[in-house]
């Protein structure tokens, strides 16, 4: 007889169940997505860093709501939410005023790449017993 | 026939998901995806499409400069992950509006007002090669989006809030109402003939006093609604 299998359970850091009406059960497009989002969140972070080194708070804005789109994708609803004040605050703040705002977001968006890393090796592990 | 569109998106995961759900429809054909405002300006300078998926905020220009900028007015879903735009949304006409990231179901909603409000400045109405609105309709039955031509439709009855679209082969339910209905099928061969009936004029077999029949059914004919049908058939 078949052995039926668990399906995969998302790291409790995430929206799991918002991931899950995402991605539908399928666990190789997630493996994609989490592998996407490893490749180019450093892209993305890079024009935040420039911009807060230029005190460019507009750029700087732009640069963090593209994050928070991507973070969306991962399930961080939260750090979605933190992304947002942040956002809101590049338009009315002095990069000063901004600047322990920043190091917490700096702080919040590590943890969360390490917890995507350690995902997305679960999904490959998945994926790959699964094949 | 597929709706055809782009998506301008500068976020590659999020062009990637749209592709995704737009193959999976098989209801949305994608031409081509565009990571600004330029080029998906020089692109529609040469080619049309029915529909637009549109993010807001993009590096140089945003969605609503090349909102501003075009020519002609295709079908437009906004896809943002701010909910401020949602005055602008209201403003430039815009069918619908995906906060960012959004579920299958919640694009397959989208896809699904479009085939209930057809665009009344869509390309495909501007160019008379691809009247695909004409042809046929989208209408949710069962979960899931199913094409009917017009041609195969005998007729429509209301059913409190459902509609019951009555075909040779098939039945169809769906969530809305006949005035709704009305207004996307009239002027065409369909007519109201009674408040809970539209009949397909062409599908009529014969009609006996108050009653018309199509393929073994009966269709009353309400007051006051026999002058427009009798106006709208050809009596020698």
């Amino acid at each position: 007889m078949q052995k039926i299998r668990p399906p995969f359970v998302f790291d409790e850091n995430l929206n799991s169940s918002f991931l899950e009406e995402l991605f539908e059960g399928d666990t190789n497009y997630a493996e994609a997505v989490f592998e996407d989002f490893i490749k180019d969140l450093p892209v993305y972070w890079e024009r935040v860093e420039t911009a807060y080194h230029n005190r460019n708070l507009p750029i700087l804005g732009t640069s963090v709501h593209t994050c928070k789109t991507l973070f969306g994708y991962v399930g961080f609803t939260d750090l979605q939410e933190l992304c947002q004040q942040f956002e809101n605050k590049c338009s009315v703040n002095s990069p000063e005023e901004l600047r322990v705002d920043y190091i917490l977001l700096i702080q919040r968006k590590e943890r969360a790449q390490h917890i995507i890393e350690k995902e997305y090796a679960r999904l490959r592990l998945f994926n790959g017993d699964k094949d | 026939m597929k709706i055809s569109c782009i998506i301008v998106e500068d976020i590659q995961i999020a062009a990637d998901f749209l592709r995704k759900f737009c193959e999976k429809s098989d209801l949305v054909e994608v031409k081509g995806h565009f990571l600004n405002v330029m080029d998906a300006l020089e692109y529609l300078d040469r080619e049309r499409v029915d529909l637009l998926f549109l993010d807001v905020e993009m590096p140089g220009a945003n969605g609503f400069e090349l909102l501003d900028r075009l020519t002609y007015s295709p079908m437009i879903i906004l896809t943002t992950s701010k909910t401020e735009y949602a005055f602008n949304a209201f403003q430039y006409h815009v069918n619908d509006y995906l906060k960012k990231p959004f579920t299958y179901k919640r694009f397959i909603e989208a896809i699904g007002k479009l085939q209930l409000q057809p665009a009344e400045t869509s390309p495909a109405q501007q160019l008379p090669a691809t009247q695909t609105d004409t042809e046929f309709l989208f209408i949710k039955a069962d979960d899931k989006l199913t094409k009917i031509r017009k041609d195969d439709i005998l007729f429509l009855e209301s059913m409190r809030d459902y509609v019951k679209f009555v075909t040779s082969s098939k039945n169809y339910m769906t969530y809305s109402t006949l005035k709704n209905m009305e207004e996307k099928l009239l002027g065409q061969t369909f007519l109201k003939v009674h408040r809970s009936y539209i009949v397909n004029l062409s599908k009529i077999d014969d009609i006996r006093g108050n009653t018309i029949y199509i393929l073994g059914n009966q269709i009353p004919i309400g007051k006051g609604h026999k002058e427009d049908l009798e106006a709208r058939l050809n009596i020698l």
